[in-house]
């Protein structure tokens, strides 16, 4: 797989400092999951961190936190790590082994040749997450956003004017990208979606497709 | 949430003369003196092999107030950074064996578990926020609700220490303040003395030397 659109770094860094919202998270996290060149920038702000850590002014913890400590250590019993069977996404589509164990929804038809199933988040702050799979040779929605939109290809691909989007490149939108991606004749295209804010939709797709944003 | 800013109370805001960039980095501890070296990585292996109690309670002397003195400088509560650096200090006695100094330094190690039970934490909160219940920390999260899903992790952590050490002391400043105190800009410009832009500009260079070197090692 050869990844050619890579988040951008200051979204790296704030993955890598646990500053994102769950579903960017999660998105950042696929990627990251499936490229060696991200995850070494991930580890060097985990390193920075560490760093950090090292060098932060201590603040005493509770007289008696060690204590308190060593009894929930002897009281809980040892972590059981349950086998990881995963969660069964059914059989239409490749679920990255990052997703397994996340509750997906229901496949819905949103427009011609596009469907997507939303993926439930444990805090569902104000960003969404889900699977969008279109046709190949699907016209996506024209649209503008007033939030940020981060999509991962997991399977097939997609063309704007960015370039092609093929199996791990990330594609990071926000409100000054205007997107027309074309689907990939190859195959349909999988891709994982994280989205905050509204979508303004232009054109009759955008408002076919409108009620997804609503999850 | 209550942002601490530590660095700005007293002296640096009344006195527009002084030398904000040295108290900065006086107080944030990167000219701190020689260090008591301490091999962590080695205690973290007697708690996997043999469960050895006196190596993690100078884990925990060490780490859990550090723990706490970051979560509260990145705007945690001083009861979340207690429960935080409480609940990180049992993640290094239970997953002890999971640290490999391959992949990663004590130090980073333990940060990332701090910084996925804070995410745990947030997450919690707003669940219970919306349904009504505990934000607690339980001792086992649920996996699917655990930050720990998405890391993947490269054995690469020695280039990666020598990389970071390439980048300059303000480069590697400003990232500190930004992502891992998580500092709004315009208190970054502050406390360093430099306008907004330069803030947003140190930051990008620092980002993309960063990336630079990481790739000319690759
Ligand atoms: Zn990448």
């Amino acid at each position: 797989m050869t990844i050619n659109h890579h988040p951008p770094e200051d979204l790296l860094a704030d993955f890598a400092a646990g500053r994102l919202e769950e579903a960017h998270q999660l998105v950042v996290g696929v990627h990251v999951a499936g490229c060696a060149r991200c995850a070494r920038f991930v580890q060097a702000i985990e390193q920075l961190a560490g760093l950090a850590l090292e060098a932060v002014e201590p603040v005493p913890v509770a007289s008696n936190a060690f204590e308190q400590v060593m009894s929930r250590i002897h009281d809980t019993p040892e972590e059981r790590t349950a086998p990881d069977t995963g969660r069964d996404h059914g059989r239409e589509e490749d679920i990255p082994s990052a997703l397994r164990n996340y509750r997906i929804g229901k496949r819905r038809r949103v427009a011609p040749g596009v469907s997507m199933r939303p993926i439930e988040l444990a805090g569902a702050e104000n960003a969404r997450a889900f699977l969008l799979r279109s046709a190949p040779g699907t016209r996506m929605l024209e649209h503008t956003h007033t939030g940020t939109e981060l999509t991962l290809v997991l399977e097939g691909s997609f063309s704007h004017e960015g370039g092609r989007f093929g199996p791990g490149d990330f594609d990071y939108g926000d409100d000054e990208i205007d997107h027309r991606p074309i689907v990939g004749q190859e195959g349909p295209c999988v891709c994982l979606v994280a989205m905050t804010g509204d979508l303004r939709m232009n054109g009759l797709l955008g408002r076919l497709i409108g009620p997804f944003v609503r999850l | 949430m209550n942002v601490a800013i530590r660095a700005l109370d007293g002296p640096i805001r009344a006195e527009a003369g002084i030398p904000r960039r040295v108290l900065a980095l006086l107080s944030t501890g990167v000219s701190k003196g020689p260090k008591e070296q301490v091999d962590w990585a080695d205690l973290i292996g007697r708690v996997a092999s043999t469960g050895d109690r006196e190596a993690f309670k100078r884990l925990f002397e060490h780490f859990a107030p550090r723990i706490k003195g970051l979560m509260l400088r990145a705007g945690c509560s001083a009861d979340e950074a207690e429960e935080i650096a409480q609940s990180a200090l049992i993640a290094v006695w239970r997953k002890a064996s999971q640290f490999d100094p391959a992949t990663a330094g004590a130090a980073a190690w333990i940060f990332t578990i701090a910084r996925n039970l804070r995410i745990d934490m947030f997450r919690r909160r707003a669940r219970a926020n919306r349904l009504g219940g505990t934000s607690e920390l339980p001792d086992t999260p649920d996996p699917a609700e655990s930050a720990d899903v998405v890391i993947s992790r490269v054995q690469d952590a020695a280039r990666i220490a020598s990389a970071i050490t390439r980048l300059s002391a303000e480069q590697s400043m400003v990232v500190r303040l930004s992502f891992i105190e998580e500092k709004p800009h315009p208190d970054i410009a502050s406390l360093l003395g430099i306008p907004l832009g330069t803030v947003k500009s140190r930051i990008r260079l620092a980002m993309n030397r960063l990336r630079d070197i990481l790739d000319e090692q690759a």
